[in-house]
């Protein structure tokens, strides 16, 4: 399914029909009726042939997890990661802690103060895994898209209180530097119109 | 005489003095302004108070406009938001638009009012002017964020009396500087700044605004015992307990004020991570054998109750040599003056127009008092006259006069004070003491000159609200006694309100409370002081004790009133009050005491919980009660005073730097002064010093070592010694005459 397909909420002129089923027997003869065509219609064996059948083809559909996994969507929302600029490779949190005031759980905490340049520093960011619901407010409230969803559902640990540093959730260096980082485009992205929301301010003198 | 007039339709009525936007305040009208600072004249540079005034045209401003009778005035039409939205527009001007890293984190008055005149956009720029931040000290400043309302060097002039901020003009390119030697890091512009252009070095960026959380409670560093707002989050990431911590402190700007000891020195606390059974064990016993307590006045009244109450169960000798010395001061001012209590309060100080101040460092010991010095010069053109061995520089600007006397002849210049002061109705009564006076003699050995109180008298002419401050050499003089009778002669017989400084937080609230005695006998136990078993705040003694700002509890402070604290911080350890359980007072929490404070001494039998801390719209504090202040009956004169004694050679004055308070002072880790001797140029050629030498020298019995340090501000034979460090404030008298050596 192609993405202006699936943003396309237009049920009316997409290939959608109901399904026709038949309606559940409500009187005590029709339920016996129902009971007895199940059992002597063989469906067991209609899906005992559907596995025998898939098995001989080897097209099996099963993902081999953990060797293979799914591809995640854009809007996943699971473990947090903090973002670079690309080219310089600079740190996008501000530290503006607005993340820190939506989070619904209290699970993120900053700590913050003033550099040699006079510009606001984040010393310290920790996320508790173990409180974090994932709702994703951090990650639509960043300012900078510093804070964003990424692919890794993955998170065993062997204490409940499990903690996430910065610096594992920051991009390597020099993957942002090299272009590999991947913008994120899920939940809180820019959306591709956003040129045209944008109003402008004359700064011209 | 009352002004009515209507406000919105509304009948109002306004007092003699007070400007439209102070009615509209006080009545809970709003009236948006940028500049106006409710503790300072207005400097009417914003003009977002302007109003509307019927058949009338234009605008005026309601911040310097006095009402006129019968009035009517609107605050809000289209006209009036039209005005005030191009107002906002030219305040964001080239204003950068980073609020999310701003230190104001959006406690900001001009993102408030941007989005309450609804400046969507910004349709002027100007060409951006190379600026630089900068630091001074406890506070930095950002130029681009400044916006020039002004109101920093208004309370630096008018409230703080430094005059150290000021504007560097320029039009466009304006900006604050400081005179930094003038400054005395008290953070009041920081207070004030209305964005995050001022702010303290220490704390910003640390932490966003909506994180912490405000408890009021009061400063318990000095006397004033001001109203302050403890602003604490959970300790950092990374600690290993789980507390809290203060991140800084705030108060209510825009009609009170703070010093650099209640606004930096806030971190005093006493971590203490459990009960110590065993500590306590042994507390029980040593108070089981104790024979006398040794305490300090930086406690609460409570305490001072329980101590008292212990006094009163086990026979324990009370020693506390400073509040002692002042409670005897007070007594023998009662025995004349006829009141329990003196009779100023800093309110007086803030509007009289005519103040001496006798035997105390104005700048050091009491930081309101210079304040509210500041403000009565400003407000009223007050005359100060500021008597002591030595002129205080820092003060240049709010001193009128300098009346320097010789080291120790206090009860000479107080009784020449009596001698041109009392009334004349009542020179008769006194014509025995009054008559015994030589003044040639006290004019000849204090070195006062006749013509200085000549001038005195001249300026105090058509003055109708003088006030006379007495600071803390006075209580600890050798002719002490008598000196306070003098006091209370000047307090019943002339009309000057009488201000006795007291000499620590509590130094009031523990002479009411306590009985104290003179002689200490072993074993003793002592109270953040020194003696054979230490209950310490500090964290250094054999038991600890949680530090002010722990406690829950009331102060007794300057204004004679009774005021609450609340505990900034958790404390986990063991208070007095659980000492006090065991020994027979029960309560469950120290507060239990407070309903129970002795009312023969002027206390109420209000429960803590029952105590008010806020402020009115108009700007009055209401905050615990006024101690009762009975009249008795006056019974004592004066005697004569007693010969001069002369101080010579090298003479050290016990003065702390300013801010720098007590050891809890010296703790926090703003106040960064330290223990120095300082001197000018005269004291160190006649002591054969330099600076920058270790010397030794004896003050009351305890031989001390210090740096000596010389400054170009000092003059005369006097040198500053310090007593923040020691580890309790000495009880003689504060001059001593020392032989200086070198180390």
């Amino acid at each position: 399914m192609s993405l202006e397909q699936f943003q396309d909420r237009n049920v009316a002129e997409q290939n959608y029909f109901h399904v026709d089923i038949p309606d559940y027997p409500t009187t005590g003869w029709g339920k016996v009726k129902r009971a007895a065509s199940r059992t002597f219609k063989g469906e067991l064996f209609v899906g005992l042939w559907v596995v025998f059948r898939e098995m001989i083809k080897f097209d099996i559909h099963t993902v081999q997890y953990p060797k293979e996994k799914l591809p995640v969507g854009p809007r996943y929302r699971a473990v947090h990661e903090m973002q670079r600029l690309f080219e310089s490779g600079t740190e996008r949190c501000i530290g503006c802690g607005l993340c820190e005031k939506i989070c619904i759980s209290n699970c993120i905490r900053m700590e913050t103060k003033l550099d040699e340049n006079s510009r606001k520093l984040v010393t310290d960011y920790t996320i508790n895994l173990g409180r974090c619901i994932f709702c994703g407010y951090c990650a639509e409230v960043c300012p900078e898209l510093a804070i964003v969803h990424g692919p890794r559902y993955e998170n065993v640990s062997d204490q409940r209180a499990h903690f996430t540093d910065f610096s594992d959730m920051l991009t390597p260096i020099d993957a942002a530097i090299s272009g590999t980082q991947k913008e994120f485009d899920g939940f809180g992205a820019v959306t591709p119109h956003e040129d045209e929301r944008v109003k402008t301010t004359p700064l011209a003198y | 005489m009352s002004i009515n007039f209507t406000i919105n339709g509304r009948e109002v009525i306004g007092k003699k003095g007070e400007s439209i936007l102070e009615v509209a305040r006080r009545e809970g009208i709003y009236i948006p302004t940028m500049c106006y600072l409710a503790k300072t004249t207005p400097n009417a540079s914003c003009r977002m108070c302007v109003v509307e005034v019927k058949d009338m045209d234009g605008f005026i401003l309601s911040c310097n406009t006095p009402p006129t009778k019968g009035v009517s005035i609107t605050t809000n039409s289209d006209d009036l938001f039209h005005e005030r939205q191009n107002i906002m527009k030219l305040y964001n001007v080239n204003h950068p638009l980073q609020c999310g890293v701003c230190d104001k984190s959006g406690e900001c008055d001009l993102q408030n009012k941007t989005l309450e005149f609804q400046v969507a956009q910004q349709d002027f720029a100007t060409k951006e002017q190379k600026r630089k931040p900068k630091k001074w000290g406890v506070l930095s400043y950002d130029p681009y964020l400044c916006i020039m309302c002004e109101k920093c060097t208004a309370v630096c002039n008018q409230v703080v009396g430094s005059e150290a901020l000021y504007i560097k003009p320029g039009g466009y390119k304006s900006e604050i500087d400081n005179h930094f030697t003038k400054c005395i890091q008290c953070g009041e512009c920081i207070s004030v700044c209305p964005v995050g252009a001022m702010a303290s070095s220490d704390f910003k960026y640390t932490a966003n605004a909506w994180e912490l959380k405000k408890i009021p409670s009061a400063c318990a560093h000095c006397s004033s015992v001001c109203a302050l707002e403890y602003e604490v989050k959970e300790v950092g990431i990374g600690s290993t307990f789980k507390d809290k911590e203060i991140y800084r402190v705030t108060n209510e700007a825009d009609h009170d004020s703070l010093c650099g000891a209640g606004r930096f020195g806030y971190d005093y606390e006493n971590r203490v991570t459990c009960k110590d059974k065993e500590a306590f064990a042994k507390a029980i016993g040593a108070f089981e054998s104790a024979k006398s307590i040794h305490f300090t006045s930086m406690i609460s009244n409570e305490e001072a109750y329980i101590l008292q109450g212990l006094k009163e169960k086990h026979g324990y000798k009370l020693i506390n040599a400073e509040a002692k010395a002042y409670q005897n001061f007070m007594k023998a001012y009662t025995s004349v003056s006829g009141c329990t209590l003196y009779s100023a309060t800093l309110d007086t100080i803030r509007n009289c127009d005519y103040a001496i101040t006798l035997g105390s460092a104005v700048s050091q010991d009491n930081p309101m008092i210079r304040f509210a010095l500041a403000q009565a010069v400003n407000n009223n053109r007050a005359y100060v006259s500021v008597m002591h061995p030595f002129e205080d520089d820092m003060i240049r600007n709010i001193v009128s006069q300098y009346v320097k006397y010789e080291v120790g002849s206090e009860e000479g210049v107080l009784a020449l004070l009596c001698e041109n002061f009392i009334a004349d109705e009542h020179r008769k009564t006194f014509s025995k003491f009054l008559d015994s006076l030589d003044e040639g003699y006290i004019c000849g050995e204090t070195s006062v000159g006749e013509e200085e109180f000549e001038t005195l008298n001249r300026y105090k002419n058509r003055k109708k609200a003088p006030v006379l401050i007495l600071g803390a050499d006075l209580f600890t003089h050798p002719e002490a006694e008598n000196i306070a009778r003098m006091a209370g002669l000047l307090d019943r017989y002339s009309d000057f309100d009488i201000m006795i400084i007291p000499s620590n937080t509590n130094t009031l609230g523990v002479s009411l409370i306590c009985d104290l005695d003179d002689e200490m006998t072993a074993p003793s136990l002592g109270y953040n002081a020194p003696a054979n078993f230490v209950l310490s705040a500090l964290g250094d003694g054999d038991l600890d004790m949680p530090a002010m700002n722990q406690q829950e509890g009331t102060l007794t402070s300057i204004d004679k009133e009774v005021v609450p604290l609340n505990a900034g911080l958790p404390y986990h350890g063991y208070e007095l009050s659980d000492i006090a359980n065991v020994l027979g007072l029960t309560c469950k929490h120290l507060i239990d005491f407070t309903c129970k404070l002795p009312t023969a001494k002027g206390y109420s039998s209000v429960a803590f919980d029952d105590l008010d801390n806020c402020y009115l719209n108009d700007g009055t504090q209401v905050r615990g009660y006024k101690l009762d202040n009975p009249k008795l009956k006056a019974s004592e004169s004066p005697s004569e005073i007693a010969d001069i004694r002369e101080f010579n050679g090298s003479v050290i004055y016990n003065c702390n730097p300013i801010s720098q308070f007590n050891r809890f002072t010296d703790k926090a880790h703003q106040i960064i002064d330290k223990a120095i001797l300082i001197g000018s140029q005269q004291f160190a050629d006649a002591a054969k010093i330099k600076s920058g030498e270790q010397v030794t020298f004896s003050v009351d019995g305890q031989t001390i070592t210090r740096k000596f340090k010389l400054s170009s501000k000092l003059k005369g034979t006097v040198a500053l010694n310090p007593d923040f460090d020691m580890f309790e404030k000495s009880a003689a008298y504060r001059y001593t005459q020392v032989k200086i050596e070198r180390v």
